[in-house]
């Protein structure tokens, strides 16, 4: 089928060292040939922190390895919404247009399955119960909720749970979670209130960032909590 | 000056905000959402549109409002700075000692009250969450609620502060307790201060909108009458006011209309009325980067869905203007880089720009600014300045970046050991763990659905075709009486209406039927209503406004200022009826 770029974004590769393979099983078993991104950040944290010129020297870095692919894969809506609606403005005219060119190819891992002619030969099956948190970039920056959420529906035996307060914030934010830690937690409170409501001990998401910071937050007040990526259930239906 | 973190860490830790306002917001963000459902489809293109072409058209317009300001007697003024802006003001209250004046952000921006105090004015706070935290002295925590992180029981203490001694903390004591305080100072006072929606360049009229009747009180004031507002809140035209009112209250409040939407024109005999625009910068922000901030309608629908504001309240901002239009204003504002950490008072979930009805990119403006304050000197220490270079350094290339995410885990794992391993009392969270989780087959087994969980969405409602059932149905909804023919009894003010609005339950008043003192003194307000004369929107009155005094009428006069608890005849009767002549 298609030749596709896999982008395993840096906080990923850090924190889920696995996370990628789960990411390559699910786009092999759609038939797609795969070559791994790694070892590269698109540059959100500092341009979030306000600090352009760092961000605009390793999202060049991405740019130039991502510019070999028609498409290119990224495990995170966070990551996919940084490249495609902020990495152009970094740069000034035609590198601009240039920027915007190869931005524009990268889509987020879940909304690329979802719409994959492959996806319906697959026979993805997992009995159990998870809840879906739509993280902020996935749902209002790629506004991509419905496709993963139909994307989930696929998997035979599954119950998705849904939250209360789904269009809420989890709290991450990047950097704010740092240097903001008080009202980040108040933020993650609730959320895990949210999660803790529904009944279900896995979420799931698009975004580990949320994931990551949710599931801190569950150890320390003693919350049953798994967190998976998209990638890695679908991983797990393939059985 | 303290930091954000710092207030807000206190505030939380301190008042812990979230516990009270989180569940005010969450229900006033799906409230409005519906009540703009019930808005026609295009009403937030056209409040942004005409914003937009205000902002574009600054001095053209200011020109056009000070021709129809000449011509209806009504004084222009022009401030380009705090201190300039009470200095005019100073000078036109002459002699007046008592001043009852209404709810204004710009009057917060430079700080009217205090300075008029201090030259000697004895003046009211007459919105009765004003009059709250005025008491508090800590301002206010939102635009359109100012005493939302009050509860009832501690209302009641600041009422107690001021003389107000009540058996209980009922909030429709509490309301009437300041209503009557404030019903007093009017009848005994000099002049009166509003603020101001929009002016509209094309008419010369002043929209102001209220819930409490305190401003209809000032406005009417038979001497005096001062507006003081931002030298962007003008319009080019009718239809540009209505399409912001038709967006304005329900992002706000979650009601089609405030009680009372008032076009005010010519002074009445004897009575001066002056509008005093406050520049403070506003020019230079029209001209620079960042004016669609300008667009701005004060709302507060960007801080009812901002998280960031539920969590460390309004006061933690510590600018007159709070949540994320704050945080995006205050530091163009104020110039000096005392508000050059608030764009930081973001986690970037967007939902500020999704929820603002004129299309103000807030988040993505929050991070331009914080671009800008950096490289400004304002945000960022060297030392941060050092990590992100090291960190670009380490992320331009696949081998160093491998390398340092590999250090990174053994970093986390290694800290895990050793601190961190619990959480504190204010951020609960544990470092994360990095590598191949574990997983536990049990946890895909969840537990039952916990039953306050499942948020009830109220049904659409079906929208009647014809105009007249969808005005009552809208008119009863906010507690008119619909009447077939009147009863006359002692105390009522009987009146004709212009036009109605059948989406809002509204009724029009033009020239002497707007007359505000004798509406609000009346028992009962009576009003005639031809059915020929519905529109089915704010949008369709534009016709029927005429050049004069316009009030639109939605509902009895009330207020939702303490705990967001509807208390309905503030200053004004509390029933309002409406007899549709010859209709079913």
């Amino acid at each position: 089928m298609a030749r596709v770029a896999l982008f395993d974004p840096c906080y990923l590769g850090t924190l889920r060292p696995a996370d990628a393979s789960h990411a390559m099983r699910v786009l092999e078993a759609l038939g797609d040939e795969v070559t791994l991104i790694d070892g590269r950040c698109c540059g959100q944290p500092s341009y979030n922190s306000g600090f352009r010129p760092e961000a605009k020297r390793v999202a060049l870095s991405l740019l130039r390895e991502a510019r070999h692919h028609d498409v290119i894969v990224t495990t995170s809506g966070s990551c996919t919404s940084m490249v495609t609606h902020f990495v152009p403005g970094l740069f000034e005219g035609s590198k601009r247009d240039g920027a915007a060119r190869i931005a524009g190819r990268f889509r987020e891992f879940a909304s690329y399955v979802a719409a994959h002619p492959g996806l319906d030969s697959l026979a993805l099956m997992l009995e159990g119960t998870v809840v879906y948190h739509d993280s902020c970039h996935q749902r209002r920056e790629l506004g991509g909720t419905d496709e993963v959420l139909t994307l989930l529906g696929k998997i035979d035996l599954l119950e998705v749970r849904r939250l209360t307060y789904e269009a809420e914030c989890c709290g991450f934010g990047g950097a704010f979670t740092v240097k903001l830690p008080e009202v980040a937690a108040e933020m993650m409170t609730a959320k895990l209130d949210d999660i803790r409501a529904s009944g279900a001990k896995v979420a799931v998401s698009t975004d580990f960032s949320c994931l990551g910071h949710l599931e801190a937050g569950a150890r320390g007040t003693g919350q049953t909590l798994e967190t998976w990526t998209i990638a890695e259930l679908l991983a797990k239906a393939l059985g | 000056m303290t930091t954000y973190h710092e207030r807000a860490a206190n505030e939380i830790a301190t008042e812990h905000p979230s516990r009270t306002v989180t569940p005010i917001m969450r229900k006033l963000v799906e409230d409005s959402r519906a009540m703009l459902r019930k808005s026609p489809a295009d009403a937030r293109q056209r409040a942004e549109a005409a914003r937009a072409e205000a902002i574009g058209r600054l001095e053209e317009l200011h020109t056009q409002v000070r021709a129809n300001f000449e011509r209806r007697g009504i004084g222009y003024h022009r401030a380009n700075t705090p201190a300039d802006a009470v200095r005019i003001i100073r000078d036109l209250l002459g002699d007046a000692k008592r001043v009852a004046k209404s709810k204004s952000m710009v009057g917060e921006e430079v700080g009217l009250t205090h300075a008029l105090r201090d030259a000697g004015i004895d003046l009211l706070e007459t919105d009765i969450g004003e009059y709250i935290v005025d008491i508090e002295g800590r301002g206010p925590s939102h635009i359109t609620a100012p005493a939302l992180h009050l509860n009832r029981a501690r209302i009641r203490e600041m009422l107690a502060r001021n003389g107000g001694d009540l058996p209980d903390d009922d909030p429709v004591r509490l309301s009437r307790y300041v209503r009557d305080v404030v019903g007093r100072f009017f009848q005994d006072c000099d002049a009166g201060i509003t603020g101001a929606n929009a002016v509209v360049a094309r008419s010369g009229r002043v929209m102001v909108v209220e819930n409490e009747g305190n401003v209809s009180l000032g406005a009417s004031h038979p001497k005096l009458h001062i507006v003081i507002t931002g030298l962007e809140k003008v319009v080019a035209d009718e239809a540009g006011a209505l399409a912001i009112l038709e967006v304005l209250a329900p992002s706000a409040t979650a009601q089609p209309l405030t009680s009372f939407s008032h076009f005010l024109a010519d002074p009445d005999p004897g009575q001066q009325r002056h509008v005093v625009f406050v520049d403070n910068g506003r020019s230079a922000i029209a001209a620079g980067k960042y004016h669609d901030v300008l667009r701005c309608i004060r709302c507060g629908a960007c801080m009812n869905a901002c998280p960031v504001y539920r969590a460390a309240g309004g006061l933690s901002y510590g600018s007159p203007y709070m949540g994320p239009i704050g945080a995006v204003l205050s530091p163009l504002l104020w110039k000096d880089g005392r508000y050059a950490d608030l764009p930081l008072a973001s986690s970037l979930c967007g939902r500020c720009t999704e929820v603002c009805p004129v299309g103000i990119p807030l988040h993505r403006m929050l991070l331009d600014l914080r671009a800008d304050s950096v490289r400004a000197g304002q945000t960022g220490s060297r030392l941060e300045r050092l990590a992100w270079q090291a960190w670009s350094l380490a992320f331009e290339g696949p081998t160093r970046a491998r390398a340092s995410a590999a250090l990174g885990r053994i970093g986390l794992n290694g800290g895990r050991r050793v601190f961190r391993t619990h959480g504190t009392a204010t951020d609960p969270r544990v470092l994360p763990a990095a590598g191949v989780p574990e997983r536990d087959p049990a946890n895909l087994v969840a537990d039952a659905r916990r039953p306050d969980s499942v948020t009830v969405i109220a049904p659409d409602e079906i929208e009647p075709p014809d105009l007249v059932d969808l005005f009552r149905l809208r008119a009863a909804a906010l507690g008119v009486t619909l009447l077939d023919h009147h009863d006359p009894r002692e105390g009522d003010r009987v009146l004709r209406a212009t036009a109605g609005i059948a989406a809002t339950g509204s009724v029009l008043l033009t020239g002497e039927a707007a007359a505000r003192r004798p509406l609000l003194g009346a028992r009962r307000v009576v009003v005639f209503l031809d059915p020929a004369a519905l529109v089915r929107y704010p949008s369709g009155l534009a016709p029927h406004l005429g050049d004069g005094d316009c009030l639109v009428l939605t509902g009895a006069s009330r207020t939702a200022d303490i705990e967001k608890q509807i208390v309905r005849g503030i200053h004004g009767s509390e029933e309002l009826a409406v007899v549709l002549e010859g209709a079913r």
